[in-house]
């Protein structure tokens, strides 16, 4: 029993990537799987349920075919998403190691700016950002650059300052590497499997606050498609035809999951 | 699993869940709204315990005044005219006629205009009402101006006796008698019968069916009966009630689970919703409403009558109106409502659409190979984002490439009332069952709101509008605004995309509701079985 639950929770990480793959494959070939152009309106053709041979998931309120709609939402989305993450990746990392391991004044100027950021609900700053910045992808990629490293400093400070003090880092001082080196040689391959795992969980949530963005209209815009305004733009219609709203709901739900299977399974083999 | 990435998840889950709870216009607050649900829930109740007849009216907005003369807004108006009543009244074809007046003349010059009142009037507190009553509301009105305030050119009123009021014009203005019949000409006693202007708000003296019993400005309003009314009986219903909700989801629960008897103004998704639904059904009436697409005829591509026409030509206006109004709109061939008298679906031809057409006509304009614009419309307007497509699509059919702006409602009045936008997409009422409402506002360049913010300039329509204003009612006045309907069908400084019906829900029990074009409710027979 023992064995079978260890075994269940290696497979995590394997069932995690296979649900990934398998969408981030439907959404890379969706040229090649859909008959239809995504954008491409049927005033004559509205709102045909999910179930017919002509289209599979059925049309949507202008007569676009929903299953090209769904990959094609999940290419932008999912690719926003992987692009949104680079930046404030890399230097929350930085940020964290440069706090953890300079200490001092250093460290007090970068939490005061933590601090102050974190004070503020999440999604607030989000919202706030995106409505100044504007609707469209610049919009969300400028909005998490701003909102995003704050995650990823707030593993790798406490981290290197641990590291800080350990006898690899402190043979390095003393052979003269300078601290730039020892951060980026010695240091950050090791906070790197832990903001790997945080990077997981921030790609969901990340995705969510997407859709959320194109929910309220101020995120990636019409005609592109997108999970979050397609799950708006069927929400009046949500008594006669739920699937304009339930299907793309379940996209974000199936990719969730995926990261967090593979978040999971990471950590448990590098814990 | 770990707490954060469960309430990632759990997030994920959550916005799907939202969904049924979140409505459309999400900046409005809600508390207390749900405050007064239960509350005026145990009223109907307990009201319904003692066999008097309860009807309860959802509406998404508070009634927050009762003065007639300085009110436009729905959520005042359709209270205001439950208690006020004018002397004359419109019917669903755009029809006028006599209401508290017995009768009504109007001299052949249509300068004098002469009423005479019904016998046996009471205000609702049991005082008659008199020809003074009658001057006084108008001078009151003609003082205060306010939003709908009288436009033609009132030299006197006089009361040769208690039950005749003489009007005499300056000028001959033909849409007077319309606008009489508008909310703002509701009669009340003169003098306000001596209270302030704020007690009397308060509680409202009017010949209307109704009198209001308790009111909450931010919230519920209740109204009883008039037991003086004037008209064969007293109404049926004892008690009404105005219940406030804002979210459309949970209006239409309210209905499904009989916890309201009837809702206004529904969308049109959720009216074929309704209509289809069990234990529910939807009354309908022609509006005074043109679903339009304005342009800008500032902006340098849009002044280009070519690129106007072009446009139009490349929307599909049926196909739009099929899958958007589900079956509660008419495809619009001209500015004018319907529902208003003049409006002609046959001597009236849009221009019909043809992409080939508006390639060949974008060819004539200034901008043949096409350009990038802006189309505005509101946030939180579902259907407006759908016909924004639509018209993106047909830009795109002919060269033109259209970015879809969404602004806040606040932000988008604000913007186009600054004529800062390109194109938009808005809905134009009107304000009294007479064309002249429509064309005033969307004509005349030196109106408050320079042709629908369009700054639309056209010598001969404006000859047409004031031809239209004092020409007599009558074949004459057909062919004017028939000559004028073609014109601006041809200019296109606006694209009429179709006229939207109103729409209510009702539960089946409930007969005798009646819907005006205004889309105010008479409750005045209502029964429930």
């Amino acid at each position: 029993m023992k064995k079978l639950l260890k075994k269940l929770r290696h497979s995590t990480l394997y069932i995690g990537l296979i649900m990934l793959l398998l969408l981030a494959a439907a959404a890379i070939a969706a040229p090649y799987i859909c008959s239809y152009d995504p954008i491409s309106q049927d005033l004559y053709a509205t709102l045909k349920a999910p179930g017919t041979s002509e289209h599979l998931l059925g049309t949507d309120q202008l007569g676009r075919d929903m299953l090209s709609r769904l990959l094609y939402a999940a290419r932008t989305d999912l690719a926003v998403m992987v692009l949104a993450e680079i930046v404030p990746f890399i230097s929350g990392i930085f940020i964290g190691m440069l706090s953890g391991y300079f200490g001092g004044r250093t460290e007090w100027i970068i939490s005061l700016v933590t601090d102050t950021f974190i004070a503020f609900p999440y999604y607030l700053l989000v919202i706030v950002v995106a409505f100044m910045t504007g609707a469209g992808i610049h919009g969300i990629f400028i909005t998490f650059m701003i909102v995003g490293w704050l995650v990823y400093a707030r593993v790798a400070k406490p981290l290197t300052a641990s590291m800080k003090n350990s006898e690899w880092v402190q043979a390095a001082k003393l052979m003269g590497y300078s601290d730039l080196r020892i951060i980026v040689k010695e240091i950050f391959p090791n906070v790197l499997p832990q903001a790997v795992v945080v990077l997981m969980t921030d790609m969901a949530a990340l995705l969510v606050a997407i859709v959320t963005l194109g929910y309220l209209g101020i995120g990636i815009t019409a005609p592109a498609p997108d999970w979050g305004s397609m799950i708006s733009e069927g929400q009046t219609l949500i008594g006669t035809a739920p699937y304009l709203s339930l299907l793309p709901g379940l996209m974000v739900v199936y990719t969730g999951i995926s990261l967090s299977l593979i978040g999971d399974g990471l950590a448990d083999r590098w814990r | 699993m770990n707490g954060k990435r469960i309430a990632v998840l759990m997030a994920a889950a959550g916005l799907m869940a939202a969904l049924t709870a979140c409505g459309g216009s999400a900046a409005k607050e809600t508390d207390s709204s749900a405050k007064s649900t239960e509350a005026s829930a145990a009223e109907s109740e307990s009201a319904a315990a003692d066999g008097e007849l309860t009807f309860t009216y959802l509406r998404d907005d508070s009634t927050t005044s009762f003065d007639l003369h300085q009110e436009i807004t729905e959520n005042n108006a359709f209270a205001i005219d439950k208690v006020f009543e004018p002397l004359v009244m419109f019917d669903a074809d755009g029809n006028i006629y006599d209401y508290l007046a017995e009768s009504h003349e109007i001299s052949e010059d249509g300068t004098v205009y002469t009423f005479k009142l019904r016998d046996g009037l009471k205000f609702n507190d049991g005082t008659d009402v008199t020809s003074e009553d009658v001057k006084f509301s108008i001078e009151r009105h003609l003082e205060i101006g306010g939003p709908l305030p009288i436009e033609a050119d009132i030299k006197s009123i006089e009361t040769p006796d208690d039950k005749t009021v003489v009007i005499t014009l300056g000028t001959a203005y033909t849409p007077f008698i319309s606008e009489l019949a508008n909310f703002s000409n509701g009669i009340i006693p003169k003098d306000l019968e001596g209270k302030s202007e704020e007690e009397f708000f308060k509680a409202p003296i009017g010949t209307g069916p109704f009198v209001v019993d308790e009111w909450d400005p931010s919230g519920d309003l209740s109204f009883v009966k008039n037991e003086y009314y004037w008209q064969d009986s007293a109404p049926t219903v004892d008690k009404l009630i105005y219940k406030v909700v804002d979210d459309d989801n949970q209006s239409i629960n309210q209905l499904k689970t009989g916890e309201v008897d009837a809702v206004e103004d529904l969308s049109f998704a959720a009216a074929e919703e309704v209509a289809n639904g069990d234990g529910t059904k939807v009354i309908t009436q022609n509006s005074w409403n043109v679903d339009e697409v304005f342009f800008n005829t500032l902006d340098e591509h849009f002044a280009d009558v070519h690129v106007r026409r072009a446009l139009a030509m490349a929307i599909d206006r049926e196909a739009l109106n099929a899958s958007q109004t589900h079956g509660f709109g008419v495809t619009a061939n001209s500015v004018l409502p319907a529902a208003i008298r003049y409006h002609d679906f046959d001597a009236v031809k849009a221009l019909e659409f043809n992409v080939d057409a508006a390639k060949e006509e974008l060819k004539k304009s200034a901008f043949p190979d096409g350009f990038d614009t802006t189309i505005s419309i509101s946030s939180g307007s579902n259907i407006r984002l759908q016909e924004a497509q639509i018209i993106q699509a047909a830009g795109k059919s002919i060269g033109i490439n259209i970015e879809i702006d969404q602004k806040e409602i606040a932000a988008f009045r604000e913007a186009f009332k600054g004529f800062n936008f390109s194109i938009m997409i808005n809905s134009a009422t009107a304000d009294y069952p007479d064309a002249n409402s429509i064309f005033a506002f969307q004509v005349d360049p030196e109106g408050f709101s320079k042709c629908y913010w369009t700054s639309y300039v056209n010598d001969e329509a404006i000859e047409l509008l004031h031809e239209g204003q004092t020409v007599a009612d009558g074949d004459e006045r057909q062919e004017v605004y028939t000559k004028l309907q073609q014109l601006l069908a041809d200019e296109v400084p606006y694209i009429p995309l179709y006229y939207p019906e109103n729409v209510v829900g009702v539960r089946d029990n409930v007969e005798g509701l009646e819907i005006l074009p205004n889309g105010s409710a008479v409750f005045n027979k209502v029964t429930k079985n």
